[in-house]
C-alpha cells in the first residue's frame, strides 16, 4: 500500500510541480457536419521557457536576429511600447462599420485588441511588457532569455480567444 | 462611530479629490471621422505622450531630433525647391507684430479660402462650393474645412533653426491646447481632430 502510495505520489507531485509552475493551453475546437473536434494542447511553461533559453545555443545565430532594415525602428518601436506602457487606460481605437468593429483597448499593462464580424469573433490580449521582451536589443538580436522571463509574468493570462462560426481557439496561460 | 464613519468619508473624498486633477492631467487627442455613405465610424483617442513617440517613430517625416527640414520635405514631394521656412519665419514675425488680422482672403469659382488671425489662434476657413455638372446636377456637394492654430504652436513649430520646423516644441505647445483643431465636414462625411482630457469620446460626436 505505502509503495502504491509512493509510485502513484511521485509523479502526481512532478504533474503539481510542473503545473504550479505555469501552463500554456492551446485549446483547439472545431465544429462541423462531421461532428466535433477538440485538442487541447498543454505545454508546461517550464518547457517553453526552458526552449527559449537554450535557443541561441541551438539555433543559428541569424535566425535569432531581425532584418537589418527592422532593427533599425526597434529603439522607436521600444519607445512607443513604452510610451503605451505608460499611458494612462482608454479605449485608444473604435472603428465600427456595417459588418465589423474592431476596439483596441489598454487595461492596466494589456493592450486588448477585439474584432467582433458577422460570424468571427476575436480577441487578443498582448501584455506590453511580453511585448517589449520580444523586441530585439539595439544589434537587432532576439533576447530569448528575456521573453523566457517575461513568459512567467503573463500567468492566467487569455493571449488569444478567436471564434469563427463553429470553430474555437483559445491561447492561455494558466 | 458615526463621526469616525463620516471622518472616514471625508478622507476618502479629500484622496479622490486631490487625485482626480492629476488623471484629469493627460492631455488626450481625438480624432473622429464618420462616413454616411459607408456607415463607418472611427474614433481615435491618444495621450499626447504617446503621439509624441509616434512622430518619432516617423524617421522619413521627423528626420532629426524632432525637427522637419522643411525645404527638403518640399523638394523630395515636389522635385523642386518650394517655399524657405526661413522666409515663413520672416513673414510669421511681421504678422504677430500686426495683432489680429485678416491675413489670406482667395474668392474663386469652386472654393472661398480664408485666413484669419484672431487673438491667440490662426482660423483657416475654406469652402468649397457644390459642383455640377453640365446639366446642373449636384456631383459633389459642399465641403467646409475649418482648422484653427494656436498662434503659440506655430511659434512653437518655427522655433527651428534655418530649414527646421521643430516637432517637439510643437507637441510641447499642443499638450497645453484644448479644444478643437480640425473640422472638415461635407456632404457625407465629418472629420474633427481635438484635445481634452477625457480617455473617450462617446459624448463628441463629429458633426456636432
Amino acid at each position: 500500500m505505502v509503495k502504491l502510495a509512493i509510485l502513484l505520489g511521485v509523479p502526481i507531485a512532478m504533474l503539481a510541480t510542473v503545473a504550479s509552475l505555469g501552463i500554456v493551453v492551446v485549446d483547439v475546437r472545431e465544429g462541423g457536419p462531421d461532428g466535433n473536434h477538440i485538442v487541447v494542447v498543454p505545454v508546461p511553461l517550464v518547457f517553453a521557457q526552458a526552449a527559449l533559453a537554450i535557443a541561441p545555443m541551438a539555433a543559428p545565430v541569424d535566425k535569432l536576429r531581425v532584418p537589418h532594415e527592422a532593427a533599425e525602428h526597434m529603439g522607436l518601436a521600444r519607445e512607443v511600447l513604452e510610451a503605451l506602457a505608460a499611458a494612462p487606460d482608454g479605449e485608444f481605437v473604435r472603428v465600427e462599420e456595417r459588418d465589423q468593429q474592431v476596439v483596441i483597448t489598454k487595461q492596466g499593462r494589456t493592450l486588448k485588441v477585439h474584432v467582433t464580424g458577422k460570424r468571427e469573433n476575436v480577441t487578443v490580449n498582448v501584455p506590453l511588457h511580453l511585448a517589449l521582451s520580444a523586441l530585439p536589443g539595439e544589434d537587432g538580436r532576439i533576447r530569448t532569455a528575456a521573453l523566457a522571463g517575461a513568459l512567467s509574468s503573463v500567468r492566467f493570462t487569455d493571449l488569444v480567444d478567436v471564434k469563427d462560426g463553429n470553430d474555437h481557439v483559445r491561447v492561455w496561460v494558466w | 462611530m458615526r463621526k469616525s464613519i463620516q471622518a472616514g468619508i471625508g478622507l476618502l473624498a479629500l484622496v479622490a479629490a486631490s487625485a482626480a486633477p492629476v488623471a484629469a492631467q493627460t492631455p488626450w487627442l481625438h480624432v473622429r471621422v464618420e462616413e454616411a455613405k459607408d456607415a463607418s465610424k472611427v474614433s481615435v483617442n491618444l495621450p499626447l505622450t504617446v503621439v509624441e513617440a509616434v512622430l518619432r517613430a516617423t524617421p522619413d517625416l521627423i528626420e532629426s531630433h524632432g525637427r522637419i527640414h522643411f525645404d527638403r520635405a518640399f523638394e523630395r514631394e515636389h522635385g523642386r525647391h518650394g517655399l524657405k521656412l526661413a522666409d515663413l519665419r520672416r513673414a510669421w514675425k511681421e504678422l504677430a507684430a500686426v495683432g489680429d488680422a485678416e491675413l489670406v482672403t482667395v474668392e474663386s469659382e469652386d472654393e472661398n479660402v480664408k485666413v484669419v488671425r484672431k487673438g491667440d489662434v490662426v482660423q483657416v476657413f475654406v469652402d468649397h462650393k457644390p459642383r455640377t455638372d453640365k446639366e446642373g446636377k449636384v456631383k459633389k456637394g459642399a465641403e467646409q474645412v475649418r482648422v484653427e492654430i494656436p498662434v503659440s504652436l506655430v511659434d512653437a513649430l518655427l522655433s527651428g533653426e534655418g530649414e527646421e520646423a521643430n516637432i517637439e516644441a510643437a507637441i510641447v505647445e499642443l499638450k497645453k491646447r484644448r479644444g478643437d483643431i480640425v473640422r472638415v465636414q461635407d456632404d457625407d462625411s465629418h472629420v474633427r481632430v481635438w484635445i481634452d482630457e477625457q480617455n473617450t469620446q462617446a459624448s463628441a460626436p463629429a458633426g456636432k
